[in-house]
């Protein structure tokens, strides 16, 4: 059987680039970036620096487009209780 | 009283029933805003949904109390739990027609010498190398699970879809994306090509 031809846009090619660009040895998975969110939102809404072990939410949270939605989702929740 | 003077755990965990009764309609009372915020405007989502999310996000908030340390208000902390399950499951009713056999077949294609052909490339030589080792290493360096993983990322399916399509956990679904995307980086160093030349490719 043939196969079917598929050709990955220049978006794509850019987009494995880019997410091996932002790859770590170590790094936040899912359920450790939920665990840390809250605070790494809470210090970004306060203007404050995150330490080393919360800039891993932001390291993962450039990798990963859910967690990205449910954080920028967090940060409209508290802005609006502000 | 204000957010930070509540003991929410302690309240949750009451044993005055009364008390702790209050505590959860609250709570859910509060998630349930929080999530008619988050959500709105998004189409097919009705206040029976946003009942719905409140109430699991409720039971899972009540399920983890023992980890919550206090690093931040605690509100925040079952909100963010509460858009986990909400979007969890948005995403798990927008996917649920995907199969596993395509994504594999969509991962086996991507190994192809023709799905990065010169027309995606352009004509700019460090990126024509850059992608021609990318190819190798995706035919030779990643299994075929990390292949199916790597292109459902590119499809942008929701992470919990393509970990469900693998049959595997979170955790471990996202270790076998973390170790492809290492597995290629590698073959990118190796190949003498930096962090910066990845950085600077595509921008």
């Amino acid at each position: 059987m043939k196969k079917r031809e598929q050709r990955l846009t220049r978006d794509q090619v850019g987009s494995i680039v880019k997410m091996l660009g932002l790859t770590t040895d170590r790094e936040f998975n899912c359920g450790e970036c939920l665990q840390r969110v809250s605070e790494f939102a809470e210090c970004r809404l306060a203007n404050q620096p995150v330490g080393e072990v919360i800039a891993k939410v932001e390291q993962h949270l450039a990798l990963c487009p859910e967690c990205r939605e449910e954080y920028e989702a967090l940060i409209r929740i508290l802005r609006a209780g502000q | 009283m204000t957010e930070s003077e509540i003991n929410w755990p302690a309240l949750l965990r009451a044993t005055d029933s009364g008390e702790q009764a209050e505590a959860v309609r609250t709570l859910r009372e509060l998630l349930q805003n929080g999530l008619r915020i988050a959500l709105n405007g998004r189409s097919g989502v009705s206040e029976a949904h946003l009942e719905d999310f409140a109430q699991e996000s409720l039971l899972r908030v009540m399920d983890r109390l023992d980890q919550f340390q206090g690093r931040s208000k605690f509100t925040t902390w079952a909100q963010a739990i509460a858009l986990n399950v909400a979007f969890t499951e948005l995403r798990r009713k927008r996917w649920q027609d995907v199969s596993l056999d395509a994504l594999l077949a969509d991962g086996d294609r991507m190994a192809e010498p023709a799905i990065m052909a010169d027309d995606v490339l352009g004509a700019d030589e460090e990126r024509t190398r850059l992608v021609t080792v990318l190819r190798d290493a995706i035919e030779k360096q990643l299994t075929p699970k990390q292949r199916a993983a790597i292109m459902g990322e590119l499809r942008e399916l929701p992470f919990d879809q393509i970990v469900q399509l693998l049959g595997t956990s979170r955790s471990a679904g996202y270790k076998l994306l973390h170790d492809a995307r290492r597995a290629l980086k590698q073959r990118l160093h190796e190949a003498g090509i930096t962090g910066e030349e990845i950085q600077n490719a595509f921008n």
